[in-house]
């Protein structure tokens, strides 16, 4: 019989490499950035000793401290002391401190080492320590806290040996811990701060004046009051131009295959059910959605290098006084703007929060950052609004309004919530780390894109093919007498559904086929694009073969049974509106649920935004007819 | 110097002046545990960067961003 793994735990201050070490040894992608709260959550992976023994790793959250204050660090103790989801307690625990800071990260590894867990120090980051002038001596810090001490740069790969050498069975026994009196918590706090005082006098010696560095001269520009603001603000702006510049040419490419390749289908298989499945209701629908890629590898790609530089925490702390307005901390700020990207990992990473009742409030006007899954939507919507020969800058405006709609919304709802729910027991104040900027970590940020990417794909591939799949079925059976394709869609089970929401979705502006393909996206919104993609194709199959990916055309042609246009501006600001507000994401609803320890609020979330999307678009489109538009 | 010389020479890190160069000499507050958490801790120098409604200070050759709330509980005096 084997016996199970041994397990050692990786464990350390925020923003000191524990992810970046995990996958060193480990051979995992995971999550790095370089802020505080990266990680939110335990990570398990596998690795060997140097004797080809298995050992089980767990990356855990940065935590200050076990006095656990905020939930990751409650997460990180419950790992440590075998209180999490059944595991036992760490065989041994690595402890990850940044070399150039080491007064602050023995703090917690004094702290582990009181618990009588075996210890290995990973001394990371030594080319940083070593640039800023300070004198490292592992050798004296390895005797002085007797435990193995390992100098690395996970970052670069060094090192990574010399730790797995470490990591030889048997583990090295706890250490003692001088500093500790029995029974006497203050003064072992006390005498714990003395010993890291003597310790880095003895083994990391600062040097005496400190010079301004590379990243003080960016910070009194990024920092700036006013360049500060004006840079940050570019910035934004800067990623939504860039996002609809520079992916025309490989949407125009994908737009284009997709086309060829429904025609060439076309051309190869006799007219009936099967053929129209596969070119009206797979390529049409798949398709619809995959055009979109280039544009969400860009966001991710964008947000990851903000993540990586370092200038994701300036943000955070620039924005601090605006979020002070929603009721909100510069805390919230990354949380919310990593829900432009996706709602699930922005409301995980709202861990980092100190404060109980801010992490809801987070938690639940998060999924009004604009995520990714619209995109699509508003990249087939703005176009219709705007004539050919304008600019893509007008449609990064307009983009930039809509996100800026939404956030504002969601800060406005945060203000109001916020006082609801009322103070906390403990008053929480802002305190952030600011980390060195340093050079993106590319081979991470591409990794990472590329799994975003992937997973969108495997989306498209299976749920968007499914729903669309369903939905052709609906709009083809049961079928009628007639040839004619608006006869063909009344008769459907769709064109029935389709009776049946009408009354609902008229006041907004739309008829009962929008409104079955709103319906549709209740599972995940970027459906849309496939939904109507499939419900108009349906009206349009005889003569518009070589424009099968082209949806917006036919949804600009897409009338009233009066003739009169289905969408006109009005309308399609309305949809717009609609999806702004509307939470049409499952996953994140089971997210929330989970996060907030409640399926009350993620019901009341869901409710409340699906409410506040309607009553907003009805008002966008009935206020707009009284104003004559 | 005598140790009520001393105490007059002790501020709250508020008003200590830009790039200056200062030592903790105690924390007192309800916010100390965290404080001491992220580096601020009796003994330790450091430098104040900016003002503003956070303010920011290297401590331990960190850059930390703490709101004046939890600088008026910062004790610091000059370095000598």
């Amino acid at each position: 019989m084997s016996e199970s793994p041994l397990t050692i735990a990786l464990v350390g201050n925020p923003n000191s490499g524990k992810s970046t070490l995990f996958n060193a040894l480990t051979g995992k992608n995971q999550r790095v950035g370089n802020y505080a709260g990266v990680t939110v959550e335990v990570k398990s992976g596998e690795t060997y000793t140097p004797h080809g023994q298995k050992l089980h790793v767990l990356d855990l959250p940065g935590c200050y401290s076990l006095r656990a204050g905020s939930k990751d660090e409650q997460v990180a103790l419950d790992a440590l002391t075998g209180k999490f989801e059944k595991s036992a307690k760490p065989d041994l625990v690595v402890c990850v401190v940044d070399s150039s800071n080491l007064e602050r990260h023995l703090q917690l590894a004094l702290q582990i080492i009181e618990m009588d867990l075996p210890c290995v120090l990973a001394l990371n980051m030594v080319d940083l320590a070593e640039k800023t002038g300070l004198r490292l001596d592992p050798s004296k810090l390895s005797e002085e806290l007797g435990i193995p001490v390992v100098p690395m740069q996970a970052n670069a790969g060094k090192g990574i040996i010399e730790l797995k050498q470490a990591l030889r069975l048997p583990f090295p026994p706890p250490s003692d811990a001088p500093w500790l009196a029995h029974g006497d918590k203050e003064k072992t706090e006390a005498q714990r701060r003395e010993f890291i005082t003597s310790l880095c006098e003895l083994a990391a010696r600062r040097p005496d004046s400190q010079s301004r560095t590379f990243s003080d001269k960016l910070d009194g520009f990024f920092l700036h009051p006013i360049f500060g603001w004006v840079s940050f603000l570019a910035i934004m702006f800067l990623i939504f131009w860039a996002i609809f510049s520079f992916a025309s040419i490989p949407m125009d490419f994908i737009d284009g295959a997709m086309g060829d390749f429904g025609g060439w289908v076309e051309s190869l298989m006799p007219d009936g059910d099967f053929r129209s499945l596969l070119v009206d209701g797979v390529i049409a629908g798949v398709g619809g959605v995959l055009v979109f890629l280039p544009q969400i590898i860009l966001l991710f790609l964008f947000i990851g290098l903000l993540e990586s530089s370092g200038y994701m925490a300036r943000a955070a702390f620039l924005m601090d006084g605006v979020m002070a307005k929603a009721g909100l901390s510069g805390k919230a700020f990354l949380p919310l703007f990593s829900s432009y990207a996706c709602a699930i990992p922005g409301i995980m990473a709202t861990r980092t929060i100190d404060s109980a009742k801010e992490r809801l409030t987070t938690i639940f006007v998060a999924p009004w950052m604009s995520c990714s899954a619209r995109l699509p939507v508003y990249f087939l919507i703005i176009p219709l609004l705007l004539h050919e020969s304008e600019g893509t800058w007008k449609q990064a405006l307009i983009l930039f309004a809509i996100y800026a709609l939404g956030t504002l919304t969601a800060f406005l709802v945060a203000r109001i919530l916020r006082g609801k729910l009322g103070a906390d027991k403990t008053v929480n104040h802002f305190m952030l780390e600011l980390p060195p900027y340093r050079k993106p970590q590319w081979s991470y940020i591409l990794r990472h894109v590329i799994d975003r990417a992937l997973a969108f794909v495997k989306k498209a591939g299976t749920i968007i093919l499914g729903l669309s799949i369903l939905l052709w079925a609906l709009a083809t059976y049961p079928k009628a007498d007639s040839q004619d394709p608006g006869e063909i869609l009344a008769r459907s089970a769709m064109g029935r559904i389709g009776q049946y929401i009408e009354p609902v979705v008229k006041p907004l502006g739309f008829d009962g086929r929008t409104g079955t393909a709103i319906l549709t996206t209740f599972a995940a919104r970027e459906v849309l694009v496939s939904s109507l993609g499939v419900i108009f194709s349906v009206r349009e199959t005889d003569d518009d073969a070589e424009n099968r990916g082209l949806i917006r055309e036919k949804i600009q042609a897409a009338t009233w049974p009066d003739g009169r246009p289905l969408f006109t501006p009005l309308s399609l600001v309305s949809l717009l509106v609609f999806f702004i507000y509307a939470l049409q994401c499952l996953p994140t609803t089971a997210v929330v649920a989970r996060e907030a320890g409640s399926w009350k609020w993620a019901a009341g979330q869901f409710v409340f935004m699906t409410g506040f999307a309607y009553l907003a678009s009805l008002l966008v489109f009935q206020g707009g007819k009284l104003l004559g538009f | 110097m005598t140790p009520t010389a001393a105490a007059r020479r002790t501020v709250t890190l508020n008003e200590v002046g830009l790039n200056c160069d200062v030592r903790i000499s105690s924390i007192n507050g309800p916010a100390c545990d965290r404080l001491r958490d992220l580096g601020f801790c009796e003994q330790m120098q450091l430098r104040k960067l900016s003002n503003g409604r956070n303010l920011i200070c290297t401590v331990c050759g960190a850059k930390m961003a703490i709101s004046r709330e939890l600088a008026e509980q910062v004790l610091v005096s000059p370095v000598r």
